[in-house]
């Protein structure tokens, strides 16, 4: 870990000028559970800190309106604890919840969470010099392709790079179509998440579609009768406090026994939260059995292309969706 | 006086570790302090080109940094990491340039502030030469077998009992690397005081560490003191002289200031201890009734080129039950890997893993409860050596635990239980046992007429509870109020001390402090005149109007090594058993585990465990139910979380963090239920004690997996048991 400066605005624009007077080396921060980690690996080395945990507004959560309405600042805690969301929007508190620890939910921010990055070991371990990593040094060479890729994407991934997007609650906002509010040195824009996210492709070191100085300030989600029968269904190596081998967001509109409309996104198997119209599409219109829940799982990993350890994340998120869609349409009976 | 059951305790330094009082090594406060970094070794192998330090020297409050050139007058002695007291073998690293570990220290970066080391130890640039082949796993080519047989033991004939038995099984099982990870890391601190070289560090064995570091630093034993005041989880990785103890000694000797070096975890899964990988082939039979006729085994455990630790897999699992014919032997592979070492139930826990799964497979075989197979095969003997064992209440073990996890509803076809919603439900037995090993100890006590009590002995406290064993003894002798009591353990200063290892040191402790405090009871006998009395033993000194009464007293075990005493206060490996003239001794557990698995996902989770342990006489139910409840957590771990994962090609453990390392949280674990059968041993020694902490896991995980079985009918004969070995 590098020395730095730091400064901590009051407002969001005075922290879009402290970024921008601060050149090259500035960055973010928020509760630091990623950005220090990454410090301590040497994976960033920052040279100016721009403390964002502090403005005016930024903790904000608001149900009322039309929208629901996150301010980037706002805890994951509380988001998670909110009664009105955990009764309206499952979901989303339980991506939450079922994130990391609760004492890394009381310092993290849900903005800070749209841009953890990934857990791929050989990214995260590798500063020394140790373990080659586009994503890190681009043009480097790829440690995981060849490598111990049990953890890693079957969905999304290139030649260039395989690694799992980590967040629970990116894809829990992918499946509900959430649009992202970013205010940069150019003034304030609206980011839909579908387009926040890029694909490894040739480029793995580019992973979002801010633009340097841009800042995240609020997350708005369009409210839908389909998030009572919802659920965030996620698998993982222990049950609690680890990343998702496979996780599914699935909010339902039934009708007369019928499935109107799905939202379905997948986790920890993809290289972006995932989001499957295909699954989505075998599910509209049908009754939501067993059997069309499997059916609408083998959708979504049509596509899927495994690596050398990973191959059982198939039959595994093909569950999971199965899973996920059974406990979202029992919810809707309820 | 006769031994009566000890009542409920809480533990006697529980207050000072809640208010956080109970200072361990790294917490004492230190004036004029160096801080210290390491700078790990990105190579696996090979040479040191050059170093190059002017970025770090540019760093504010960086002093010096140190390289191999600063330390090469240390001496690689039996002492030294690695070597485990043989000869010739063992490491220390930067003695000079040759690199034969991934992530061993290069250069020991010195500085005003941690910070400042930490900057300083990331700016230092190491250049190597070509980049030498190694070989990271036992499996790769380049791997190399020893060519020594380790623990061959045998009686009868095997391989022909074996050939012409009516049931067998003949199965290989897998052991992965595993990492102890104690919430206290590894630190060193050395300064000096009184005229001696101080050393404070978090070790299990402070004689060892005083007396080995003057002679790989070369001072006069006498001049070196070690203080390891809390040890904060010690699981064996704490046993010796770590990779950064004689230089951080050294560089405080250089420097003529205090040093002090915290080594940061994800360094830790390359210069400290951890269990290595090991490969257990396992032959078992039995005629048509369960009667078991041979058991076969050989293991292999993957090494490091450089070091002494024996295999010892094949020391426990031929005592387990009466087989009349058995052959085992225990091999090593060499790697080019840091040394592995003790890590709870070091081999006890892999191999009754193996042996207690195959065993499973032969009960299933023979259409036999797994549980009756055992009792069917109980023994009261060794047969190796033909001798008994000094208590063995293993069957009471198994038909108490029995009933403690409802035994009655288990199902001899797998997949047969199903819970409410629609997991699968399967139920495992194994057995365990651990050597009940014991130590000499050289204790020193004192009362004084207004209560107050001090005592000084050998033995350090782990948070196994040892003072609380030592206490227990005290207030049962002498009527002693815990509140007056000091201490004294863990620290050169005090009394010459043992390893703390190895399940011995409840069995250790209490018997000296026994005998210490019957001593000083005689001697109060004596001097008031009484037969005896009743009432703390304070009022009858005040009585005599002395201030207080003395007594010194060397205990050995059984009397039968009289070097022993000699040997303790040499820091040399004193502890006996588990065979002593006439018995061997040991510690039986019983563990039986309910195990959920998730059809459609494979999730494995362990809702209910029982165990029942005999370890002879309890100290403190407290602490002993929380060792078992400690050794199953392990175990949970061990079935179905725990793996150090190396990627060959790199030869460096990958996940080397506790997000990526995964042991158990709270959540993975639900009901453990414990029971003692508190029955004293008193052939072994006048307390009565064998020792809990180890066997408390052993079998554990065997347990587990043939729950796993039972729930699914799949054998997964490696660790751990995960999602993709279940879907
Ligand atoms: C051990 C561990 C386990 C975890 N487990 C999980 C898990 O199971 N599931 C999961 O989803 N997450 C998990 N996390 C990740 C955790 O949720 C994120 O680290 C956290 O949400 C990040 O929020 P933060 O406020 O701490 O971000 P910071 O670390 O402060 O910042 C993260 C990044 O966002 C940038 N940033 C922060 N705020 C803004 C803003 N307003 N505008 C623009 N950029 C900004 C920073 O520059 C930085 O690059 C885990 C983390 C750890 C350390
Ligand atoms: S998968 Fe991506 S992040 Fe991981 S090593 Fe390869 S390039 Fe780096």
């Amino acid at each position: 870990m590098r020395a730095f400066s730091y400064s901590r605005p009051r407002s969001p624009e005075a922290a879009v000028a402290a970024f921008t007077d601060a050149g090259e080396g500035a960055r973010y921060i928020a509760g630091g559970t990623t950005l220090f980690d990454l410090m301590k690996l040497n994976v960033e080395q920052p040279a100016h800190l721009v403390d964002v945990s502090q403005l005016d507004g930024s903790d904000l959560i608001e149900t009322s309106g039309d929208k629901l309405r996150f301010g980037a600042g706002a805890r994951m805690a509380d988001i998670a604890d909110d009664e009105t969301i955990n009764r309206e929007y499952p979901l989303l508190a339980e991506s939450l919840w079922r994130a990391a620890s609760q004492q890394l939910r009381n310092m993290a921010s849900v903005g800070g969470n749209l841009l953890q990055r990934t857990r791929c070991p050989y990214f995260r371990n590798g500063a020394g010099g140790v373990y080659p990593c586009n994503k890190r040094e681009p043009g480097a060479g790829c440690a995981a392709i060849e490598g111990l890729d049990r953890g890693q994407a079957i969905l999304g991934t290139s030649g260039a790079c395989t690694a799992v997007s980590p967040g629970d609650w990116p894809v829990a906002l992918t499946a509900l179509d959430a649009d992202i509010v970013v205010l940069g040195p150019q003034g304030n824009r609206t980011i839909p998440i579908a387009e926040f996210y890029l694909l490894p492709q040739d480029t793995p070191d580019r992973e979002f579609s801010l633009a340097p100085g841009e800042l995240i300030i609020e997350i708005r989600v369009p409210k839908t009768a389909a998030g009572r029968a919802s659920t965030y269904h996620k698998v993982r190596d222990r049950e609690s406090y680890a990343f998702a081998l496979a996780s599914a967001a699935v909010a339902l509109r039934i009708e007369g026994g019928q499935v109107q409309k799905a939202h379905i996104a997948l986790g920890g198997i993809a290289t972006k939260p995932w989001r499957s119209e295909a699954a989505e599409a075998v599910l509209r219109g049908k009754a939501p059995t067993r059997e069309n829940a499997l059916a609408a799982g083998r959708a979504a990993i049509a596509d899927a292309r495994a690596g050398r350890h990973n191959g059982f994340k198939i039959d595994l998120a093909t569950n999971t969706i199965a899973d996920a869609i059974t406990i979202a349409a029992e919810r809707s009976a309820s | 006086m006769t031994l009566s059951p000890n009542p409920d305790r809480p533990r006697v330094d529980a207050r000072q570790k809640v208010l956080g009082e109970a200072l361990f090594a790294a917490d004492q406060r230190v004036e004029n302090l160096l801080h210290a970094m390491t700078v790990p070794a990105s190579i696996a192998k090979g040479r040191i080109r050059a170093i190059d330090a002017s970025a770090a020297l540019k760093v504010p409050g960086v002093v010096r940094v140190m390289t191999f050139e600063d330390f090469a007058d240390i001496q690689i002695t039996p002492a030294s990491r690695g070597a485990y007291g043989q000869p010739g073998k063992g490491y220390q690293p930067m003695t000079g340039p040759d690199i034969v570990h991934r992530g061993e220290p290069v250069a020991l970066v010195l500085a005003e502030t941690l910070e400042a080391a930490i900057e300083g130890a990331e700016s230092v640039s190491v250049e190597y030469h070509e980049a030498a082949e190694f070989t990271a796993l036992m499996e790769q080519g380049g791997a190399e077998e020893a060519p020594e047989v380790f623990t061959r033991l045998g009686h009868g004939d095997a391989e022909g009992a074996f050939a012409s038995a009516a049931h067998k099984v003949d199965v290989t099982y897998r052991h992965p690397q595993q990492h102890h990870n104690p919430i206290e890391l590894i630190s060193t601190t050395a300064l000096f005081s009184e005229g001696k070289l101080r050393i404070f560090e978090g070790t299990q064995w402070s004689s060892a560490l005083a007396g080995g570091l003057a002679g790989m630093i070369g001072r006069d034993p006498q001049s070196v003191r070690a203080s390891s005041p809390y040890v904060g989880g010690g699981f064996g990785q704490k046993n010796g002289i770590q990779e950064q103890s004689a230089l951080v000694a050294r560089a405080a000797t250089i420097m003529a200031r205090p040093v002090k070096l915290v080594m940061p975890r994800g360094q830790l899964f390359h210069t400290a201890s951890y269990r290595p990988r090991s490969l257990h082939h396992v032959r078992l039979a039995a005629d048509a009734g369960g009667k078991l006729a041979a058991g076969l085994y050989r293991t292999e455990q993957q090494n490091s080129r450089y070091d002494g630790y024996n295999p010892l897999f094949g020391e426990t699992p031929p005592r387990m039950y009466g087989y009349p014919n058995w052959a085992g032997e225990d091999r090593v592979i060499r790697v080019d890997t840091q040394t592995p070492g003790h890590q709870r139930a070091p081999h006890e826990h892999p191999s009754s893993y193996a042996t207690e799964c195959a065993l499973d497979e032969l009960a299933h075989d023979l259409g036999m409860d797994p549980v009756e197979l055992r009792l069917a095969n109980d023994t009261d003997k060794d047969p190796i050596t033909g001798k008994p064992y000094s208590s063995r209440h293993l069957a009471a073990c198994l038909q108490r635990g029995a009933r403690m996890i409802d035994w009655g509803r288990r199902r001899r076809e797998p997949g047969r239980l199903r819970a409410e919603n629609g997991d699968m439900i399967g139920l495992g037995v194994a057995c365990g046992s651990y050597k009940a090993a014991m130590s000499p100890a050289i204790t020193t006590l004192r009362l004084q007429a207004n209560g107050a009590c001090r005592i000084s002995l050998s033995g350090h406290e782990m948070g196994q509870g040892l003072r609380s064993v030592i206490a227990a003894e005290l207030i049962d002798v002498l009527g002693v109020d815990p509140a007056k009591l000091d201490i004294r353990v863990g620290d050169t200063g005090f009394a010459p001390q043992m390893l703390t290892a190895g399940s011995w040191g409840t069995a250790s402790v209490a018997p000296a402090a026994r005998a210490a405090a019957l001593k000083l009871r005689a001697n109060l006998v004596e001097l008031t005149g009484r037969d005896d009395f009743e009432g703390p033993a304070y009022l009858q000194l005040a009585r005599t109007r002395r201030p207080m009464l003395k007594v010194e007293i060397d205990t050995i075990p059984l009397g039968e090594n009289p070097q022993a005493i000699d040997d303790l206060r040499k820091g040399r490996p004193v502890a006996a058993g588990p065979e002593y003239t006439d018995f061997l001794a040991f510690s039986w557990i019983a563990h039986f585990a309910e195990v959920h698995v998730e059809p459609s996902t494979g999730r494995a989770r362990v809702r209910r465990f029982a165990s029942v342990i005999d370890c002879g006489r309890v100290m403190n139910r407290r602490t002993t139910e929380s060792q078992v409840k400690g050794g199953v957590v392990w175990a949970v771990g061990a079935a179905l979380r725990e793996i150090g994962e190396t990627d060959p090609r790199y030869g460096r453990v990958l996940n080397n963090d506790l997000a990526e390392y995964l042991v158990p949280v709270n959540a993975d674990i639900d009901w453990i239920d414990v029971d003692v059968i508190d029955e004293p041993d008193t052939r072994l020694n006048i307390s009565g004690v064998k020792g809990a902490g180890e066997v408390a896991m052993v079998g554990a995980t065997a347990a587990i997996a043939n729950a796993v079985f039972n729930a699914t009918g799949k054998r997964i004969r490696h660790l751990p048991i995960r999602i993709e070995d279940l879907l």
